[in-house]
């Protein structure tokens, strides 16, 4: 369970988590639809069947009639009975397939919300709690539309044709069950009402307290070093009867609501009951009383039931509900910055061989252009102004500055994962942003993989000679050659451990096999041994005689290597790269 | 997933059966009050009949009438009582399971703890934790219940129509038994599937937006969504299997149900053709039978929940969960002991694969040992901390030898220190108070002791423009402090309390050289009553100058 930090209200022109579930509902609108059918089908079936049981009931009961007369109320009670399972079934299976849908469009459609992301969203969410998101959530929201969608819709038509049916025997008993109906909304409305209240009343104390163990699970190994088990002991204890308290305090509320329907439902039972019976004795005469007979009481008696079983099935499914709208507001924030995003680049499209690779024609200069460009975050943090470069050709340029100066956000501008504040950048081959660039974060990404399943996931279309050679180069693989096949080395969770610049190299070496014609370098030998550094050093070498490599670094070795040089310092104002 | 039932009926057996009980006074009173209401419509409208027929009967309209009354009454109150007793139990059982959990995690080696402070596995943690409470709720409660009402109406039914009651009773229970054994064997293992298609879709998933700072300047993310859409379709297909499979069993059983609905119906008024029962019984008999059939209902979509409860039941097993080996050998240390230690072959740290490694721990002097990133400075401070179990090198071998006076013993593959002060390379800071996390396992500290090593390590004055000073809130997860403010305040941990043995792994990480002069030189009585160890990546000359040091040197 995860902490689910309540959000403020949407606004108008924005997307809410119910918005947000009927916009999905929609694709599938016939298969839902199809479910509610299948639903008031079943409704009418079982109406069938309790009026021929009632007939027979009659017939045989008070008029004593033989049951081998009753063939066709028999084959009809069968019917009836049979044809009633049967729509049950298929409104299961047109409300699973609708929510199966629903959910893996929803799916596909998040993913493509993420590829227009900035990657530096991972500031504010982790990728842990966005798969939560993609994972948990969608999944939550199955009961939503499997369920409690169709079941709204019977929940209001159900009722109405059993109030049909037992308006045409006794309009007295349609008119108890019409008043008891539209109460049952009110009262449960207002107690969820109270136990909204209450919720909000704890919520905080609630994820305290939910965050509690997970806290203490996360720190056991510092707790273990500084002897405080027994402490902690006691603690998730004594914290876990606090969280008990708090939800029992909901839930005394929350229930209520279940109650009210439960009360309803046997209080029209009994009162149904106890009318006819009286009115079949004799003891009442007034109304519609006198026209009462088995056939009609027993029918009326076996209905009521039916009446608010709808209602509450629904109630059960509310669960449902209420966990498809907390998931959905957890997912709206990301569906909202989309819409208020501006239009994303476009990816190329996926079956095209050479989509990755821009074709530079052998004497083909690429050129970088950086026109008056503010960078940072916002503009009451402006990090630097009027930044102007002009790169032509293949080369290497070092940007270097005390930390905080805005190194990595001036590469993060140039990739597009921050927008300029103000001024121009323009690039070519390509169109700046839709080109693509080579980008070494200070953080390399290594999958949980093989390490050639890691070098071809940013270097498609490249074969495995020219892998290896570009290993021997990085010295990886004298370091991995105690293992038989270089390349099978599997790297990431299940590795033994990467050095920091076996991480750098690994990353690296993707960028030597597959060079965009601009790349960008995030403090590639920072926090290195002198042996993987100098492997680095040697391998910028080559890689900037093949494209504009832009490296942010304060290393001095580093820097001797580029051919120029800017620095942005505190005060963070620079006229223009001033070229070695 | 039996040792977790053991450890629900081992402790809340009593609050079970009341809960049991709960349900099922209003599982019955629901029955009832169809089956007497039934009753009671035929046989006024029998009397009704004789008495318009001008036959004088005695029949008695209130006893029933106020049975019904009741009825309605004990199935509402009773219905409420039984989900919020139950729901306390859950509760409970909940936190039971956390602590048995956190009691057997707290007994792992320390090589397995590491993957306890992985989100991943927390979250992983508390869904098994929370899918936990099926055992109660629908594996315990439900099917008792189902029994205990389908008894008491046989054993009424007896009563009434003692040919079919035998017959109405074991067909209901046949069919509850039937259901749930076909529910559970035909669903468990895509169940199963279904958790593990979840987690590794997770796990896909978490990569891919990890990679996603590399593979989005590169236009390459939509390329490597293959890997997550892979297990999207895999999953796909599992739930559409899952599905389709819920719907036939609760097909099946509709079918069961209805044509016993239908027999029975037609079988009661065949009786009542034939004078066996009277007609008032017959209704009662076939009520009877729908409110207990739409009771078995539930039973496929409770039992569905079998395979996914045993998916995270096995993976809280204690099989999984427990270490090889929990008794740890606890080392007390005396002043004048030595700790030698021999590091050979160890494959994480290079400098052990062509000679051994091998130093001397002492009182007299501060053994320093670096080495670039990657030479193992960490394997080696967890070796000595006992933290590694120093047992699983396959050719290589670890011994650490403490010899005093007279006695010189080698320490068994799990160990640990009796009296340990270890600042390990990560600042942990629990979310609590600055007092809290200072006071941590030891008892009796005052707040002028805390105040003094906050002092130490120059906290002191941070501390106080907190709101509430020493006790003010450190966050979640401590998010408030800075990289180096935690590093000073996990060291702050450490100062109060008097270990024999000292471990510190880069101590001044993310402090400035002058302020790590400083504190070194607030520290350094404190270390030099102690067997300390550095580790450090470059060799700190400055702070060591008038220190008597043992330097050893980890080269690639």
């Amino acid at each position: 369970m995860f902490i689910q930090i309540s959000r403020p209200p949407a606004t108008d022109n924005k997307l809410t988590g119910r918005l947000l579930l009927e916009q999905f509902c929609c694709s599938q609108l016939p298969m839902l639809k199809a479910a509610a059918t299948a639903g008031v089908l079943s409704t009418l079936f079982i109406c069938v069947m309790w009026i021929t049981f009632a007939m027979l009931a009659q017939a045989i009961i008070v008029n004593g009639e033989q049951i081998s007369d009753q063939s066709i109320l028999i084959t009809c009670f069968f019917c009836a009975a049979l044809l009633r399972v049967i729509t049950v079934r298929l409104q299961t299976m047109c409300g699973d397939t609708a929510s199966r849908k629903i959910r893996a469009d929803m799916r596909r459609e998040i993913l493509a919300l993420w590829r227009n992301q900035s990657p530096l969203v991972e500031h504010q969410q982790s990728p842990a709690s966005a798969a939560t998101q993609w994972v948990e959530d969608v999944e939550a929201m199955d009961g939503y539309f499997s369920k409690y969608w169709p079941q709204k819709i019977l929940a209001v038509v159900s009722p109405l044709i059993i109030l049909c049916v037992v308006a045409w025997i006794n309009w007295l008993c349609a008119l108890l069950l019409l008043i008891s109906a539209p109460l049952i909304p009110v009262f449960m409305i207002l107690v969820g009402m109270g136990a909204e209240q209450l919720n909000q009343k704890y919520s905080i104390t609630r994820q305290r307290l939910a965050g509690h163990f997970l806290d203490r699970v996360a720190n056991l190994t510092t707790i273990k070093l500084l002897n405080g088990e027994q402490t902690i002991f006691d603690e998730v204890k004594s914290r876990s009867t606090d969280y008990r308290k708090v939800i029992m305090r909901t839930l005394r509320v929350a229930f209520l609501s279940s109650t009210v329907l439960e009360f309803f439902t046997s209080v029209a039972i009994a009162s149904l009951a106890i009318y006819i019976g009286f009115s079949l004795y004799g003891a009442i005469t007034w109304g519609p009383a006198a026209n009462i007979n088995l056939f009609s009481g027993l029918l009326i008696l076996i209905l009521a039931p039916e009446f608010f079983q709808p209602l509450r099935t629904l109630s059960q499914y509310y669960h449902d509900k209420a966990s498809a709208l907390g998931a959905a507001n957890n997912l709206v924030d990301l569906f909202n910055s989309q819409t208020t995003a501006e239009v994303c680049p476009e990816v190329p499209p996926i079956n095209s061989q050479k989509e990755h690779e821009i074709e530079v024609p052998a004497r083909y200069q690429p050129r970088l252009k950086l026109d008056n460009v503010s960078i940072g975050y916002s503009h009451e943090t402006v990090l630097a102004k009027r930044i102007s470069l002009n790169l032509c050709g293949n080369q290497m340029l070092a940007i270097s500055g005390p930390s905080g100066s805005g190194k990595s956000t001036l590469l993060n501008t140039i990739a597009n994962y921050v927008k300029p504040l103000s001024g121009n950048i323009s690039m070519s081959p390509g169109k700046y942003p839709v080109t693509p660039i080579a980008y070494l974060p200070q953080k390399p990404w290594i999958k949980n993989a093989s390490l050639l399943e890691n070098i071809t996931e940013l270097a498609p279309n490249t074969n495995k000679e020219d892998i290896l050679f570009c290993l021997a180069a990085l010295g990886l693989s004298d370091e991995f050659g105690t293992r038989q096949n270089v390349l099978e080395t599997p790297l990431g969770k299940h590795s033994q451990g990467l050095s920091g610049g076996q991480i750098q190299r690994v990353a690296l070496s993707r960028i030597l096999l597959n060079p965009t014609p601009i790349i960008l370098l995030d403090e590639p030998t920072a926090k290195l041994d002198v042996h993987s550094k100098a492997l680095i050093l040697t391998a910028l070498q080559t890689l900037k005689k093949k494209a504009i490599v832009i490296v942010a670094t304060h290393d001095a070795a580093l820097i001797d290597v580029a051919d120029s040089c800017i620095r942005l310092d505190s005060i963070g104002e620079i006229s223009h790269a001033v070229l070695v | 997933m039996l040792y977790w039932f053991r450890a629900l009926y081992g402790r809340h057996l009593k609050r079970i059966s009341i809960g049991v009980l709960l349900a099922f006074t209003a599982a019955y009173s629901g029955v009832s009050l169809l089956i007497l209401s039934g009753w009671f419509i035929t046989a006024t409208a029998l009397a009704g009949i004789s008495i318009s027929a001008g036959i004088i009967i005695v029949f008695d309209m209130y006893m029933p009438g106020s049975g019904i009354r009741f009825f309605a009454l004990s199935r509402t109150v009773g219905r409420y009582a039984e989900r919020l007793y139950n729901h306390d139990t859950i509760l409970r059982l909940v936190a039971v399971f956390r602590l048995t959990l956190f009691k057997r995690l707290s007994q792992l080696s320390f090589s397995e703890l590491r993957k306890t402070s992985d989100s991943e596995w927390l979250s992983r943690l508390t869904a098994d934790l929370d899918a936990l409470d099926s055992l109660l709720v629908r594996f315990t409660i439900t099917p008792i219940v189902l029994v205990l009402v389908i008894i008491c109406a046989t054993v009424f039914t007896h009563f009434v129509w003692s040919e079919y009651a035998l017959s109405i009773g074991s067909y209901l229970l046949a069919c509850g038994l039937a259901i749930t054994l076909v529910t559970i064997k035909k669903t468990k293992t895509l169940a199963y599937k279904n958790s593990r298609l979840l987690n590794e879709m997770r796990a896909n998933v978490i990569e891919h937006l990890q990679g996603r700072f590399e593979l989005k300047s590169r236009m390459l993310m939509q390329r490597h969504e293959r890997h997550v859409m892979t297990s999207l379709e895999s999953l796909e297909t599992v739930q559409t299997a899952i599905n389709n499979r819920i719907a036939n069993i609760q097909l099946v059983l509709d079918v069961l149900l209805m044509a016993g609905t239908s027999s029975l119906a037609i079988i009661a008024l065949m009786s009542v053709n034939l004078g066996q029962i009277e007609g008032p019984i017959a209704v009662m008999a076939v009520l009877m039978f729908v409110s207990i059939s739409e009771l078995l209902q539930v039973l496929p979509s409770h039992f569905k929940q079998w395979g996914s409860t045993s998916y995270s039941a096995n993976r809280l097993s204690p099989q999984v969960l427990d270490s090889p080996s929990t008794s740890h050998a606890s080392i007390v240390l005396s002043d004048s002991d030595a700790i030698t230690v021999l590091i050979n072959k160890h494959p994480n740290i290079n400098a052990s694969l062509v000679t051994p490694l091998t130093f001397t721990v002492t009182g007299k002097q501060i053994v320093v040992v670096s080495g670039q990133s990657g030479a193992g400075k960490s394997t080696v401070a967890n070796i000595i901390a006992g933290i590694t179990n120093s047992s699983v090198q396959s050719d290589g071998d670890i011994s650490i030898v403490v010899s005093g006076d007279n006695t010189s013993y080698k320490l068994p593959p799990y160990f640990s220190w009796a009296k340990l002060a270890y600042l390990t390379q990560s600042n942990s800071i629990l979310a609590g108070t600055l007092a809290y996390n200072l006071r941590l396992g030891i008892q009796n500290v005052t707040d002028d002791q805390l105040w003094q090593v906050l002092r130490m390590v120059e906290l002191d004055d941070w501390a106080q423009t907190l709101g509430e000073g020493l006790y003010s809130w450190l966050g979640e997860t401590g998010s408030q402090l800075s990289g180096g403010q935690s590093r000073r305040l996990t060291l702050a941990r450490l100062l109060l309390r008097s270990p024999d043995l000292v471990i510190l792994d880069e101590p001044f990480n993310g402090l400035d050289k002058r302020m790590a002069h400083r504190i070194w030189l607030n520290i350094s009585e404190w270390l030099a009553k102690r067997k300390v160890i550095i580790l450090s990546h470059e060799f700190p000359n400055k702070l060591l100058q008038e220190t008597e040091t043992n330097h050893i040197k980890l080269n690639l």
